[in-house]
């Protein structure tokens, strides 16, 4: 599979893109749900330091009908926002601690994808 | 129909502590409620059958022809909650009157659809039926002996909506109007602008537990600093207070100094607590809510008899949140349907729209928290081991749930 294809400013971003980002939230938790702490840590140390612009170009952009290579930014910019937790709170764990079964919350409304 | 109150109006709904521990007693509350399933047999007829039962919201079905199934087992139902072509949303029974088949057929527990031409067609043999309720048409109509189609419409369920929330009441005669069941409940939650906040995050489970443990665990605020040290670390001082008795419904508010904002989330949020829209709205609170406008109320925490919660934080709790909805559906005595529905309002671009889905993630990461307790808690009440919970002030929506539902039982 070939990487995909990013804005000028984050093209390095696309091995990441390519592991990470998935239109739909199903997809992108099964991702998080086989996740090491040592992936949560390289998704953190690479997404951090430029979430802010990355922000900042997303918000130049309405929530549909992005050009292809900002959609894929955001769809890795969504994985982030749902994994930045595991590194942060949850010590590298791929599951939210002393919690319920994730399989078994179902997204009521299909899960569409973004 | 909006019917806002000032704080001075439902001053008499207001309880000190005092007043809690007096009308509602200290003493522990019994766990039979929960235990035995023969309660669960009588819950179904004089509580499910005889109180309103939100069901959908109406900017869920926006269009003439939009549609809703949902599957009620408590009531050995199936619902079909429709918009006709005159703008009005109705409730049917989801049961074709030739004999008996689904009209509208639904996987899951809910299903969404569209009707484009504003009819409904039982596949079986292809009764047509309006989204108004008339039979349309029947084939081979004249191979019927004989047939009343004027009285063969879909068997209509009493409907009524309350600040776009759509409510049912299953009882042939309801013995209140919705207004009237809500009662003050109504005018202390009315007037926010709910309808504007379309974007929903919408998640259920099944549930190995009676619908009230699920309902009780969501009634609280003491369990935030221990459950909650995951997901809401360094949760600095829960304030739970503002108590308000309204019939059977009950409610109160949750303060809180904040908590240790991860650096993930303080980006994120800061695209949404910069915008007109998303950002804490506390005068937008109705008044009789915080009326003080304290800079830290996080959200009002009521419970609407039966089986519905609104939290209310007009974006003054988890960045951006508009407010968030828990509904306990009991599947038999011992399971129970839970949907938590996170509302925010839509996101103006797709930066926003990244911040809502870490916002919702962050929620819906406490809500695996509180859920992780629920089956245990069941299975802890069924061992037969402890007569009774002990509870404490914060836990008096419980108090006043267990005691609402003894009424409605008694009756
Ligand atoms: S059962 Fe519906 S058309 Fe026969
Ligand atoms: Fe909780």
């Amino acid at each position: 599979m070939t990487d995909p294809i990013l804005p000028a400013p984050f093209v390095d971003l696309a091995p990441l893109a390519a592991h990470w980002a998935r239109p739909s939230e199903n997809e992108r938790s099964e991702i998080r749900w086989s996740a090491s702490a040592a992936d949560f840590r390289a998704l953190y140390e690479a997404m951090m330091p430029r979430l802010d612009a990355i922000l900042r170009l997303l918000s130049e952009h309405p929530a549909s009908g992005m050009p292809e290579d900002v959609h894929n930014l955001f769809l890795l910019a969504c994985a982030f926002a749902e994994a930045s937790p595991h590194h942060e709170l949850y010590g590298g764990s791929s599951a939210v601690p002393f919690s319920f079964d994730a399989r078994r919350f179902v997204r009521m409304d299909g899960d569409a994808a973004l | 129909m909006t019917t806002t109150c000032t704080a001075e109006d439902l001053r008499h709904i207001n309880r000190s502590v005092d007043d809690i521990r007096e009308e509602l007693g200290v003493d522990p509350v019994s766990v039979r409620a929960i235990s035995d399933p023969a309660i669960y047999e009588l819950e179904r007829e004089k509580i499910f059958s005889k109180t309103w039962l939100k069901v959908a919201t109406i900017w869920e079905l926006p269009h003439a022809g939009d549609y809703k199934v949902k599957e009620l087992p408590v009531a050995d139902a199936s619902v079909l909650i429709v918009r006709g072509k005159d703008g009005r949303i109705r409730a049917f029974h989801n049961v074709c009157t030739h004999r008996g088949n689904k009209v509208v057929p639904s996987s899951g527990f809910e299903t969404f659809g569209r009707s484009r031409a504003n009819v409904v067609t039982c596949r079986f043999h292809g009764w047509v039926f309006s989204t108004d309720g008339p039979l349309r048409s029947v084939p081979m109509k004249e191979k019927f002996g004989k047939l009343d189609t004027a009285c063969l419409g879909l068997r209509e369920i009493h409907c009524d909506s309350w600040e776009g929330f759509v409510f049912i009441h299953f009882d042939p005669e309801p013995a209140q109007t919705l207004t009237d069941y809500l009662g003050d409940f109504g005018r202390l939650f009315g007037g926010y602008p709910y309808a504007e906040s379309t974007t929903a995050f919408r998640y259920s489970t099944v549930l190995n537990c009676n619908w009230k443990v699920a309902h009780y665990a969501f009634s609280e605020g003491y369990h935030v600093p221990t459950i909650h040290a995951g997901s809401l670390p360094g949760f600095k001082g829960v304030e739970h207070g503002d108590f308000k008795l309204m019939g059977p419904h009950a409610s109160s508010t949750i303060y809180g100094a904040g908590m240790d904002t991860a650096p993930s989330t303080l980006a994120f949020a800061s695209m949404l607590s910069t915008t007109e829209r998303h950002r804490p709205r506390p005068d937008q609170l109705p008044p009789a809510i915080n009326p003080e406008r304290r800079a830290d109320f996080q959200f009002e925490l009521p419970n609407l008899f039966p089986n519905f919660i609104i939290h209310l934080a007009s974006g003054c709790g988890y960045p951006g949140m508009s407010f968030f909805t828990h509904q306990f559906w009991p599947l038999d005595h011992g399971r129970t349907l839970w949907e938590g529905i996170n509302y925010f309002r839509p996101a103006q671009n797709a930066a926003e729209q990244v911040a809502q889905q870490h916002v919702n993630a962050l929620h819906r990461n406490a809500w695996l928290e509180d859920t992780a307790t629920m089956e245990d808690t069941f299975a802890g009440i069924m061992s037969g081991s402890i007569d009774a919970m002990q509870l404490m002030d914060q836990e008096f929506l419980i108090r006043h749930a267990a005691r609402t539902l003894d009424t409605y039982l008694a009756a």
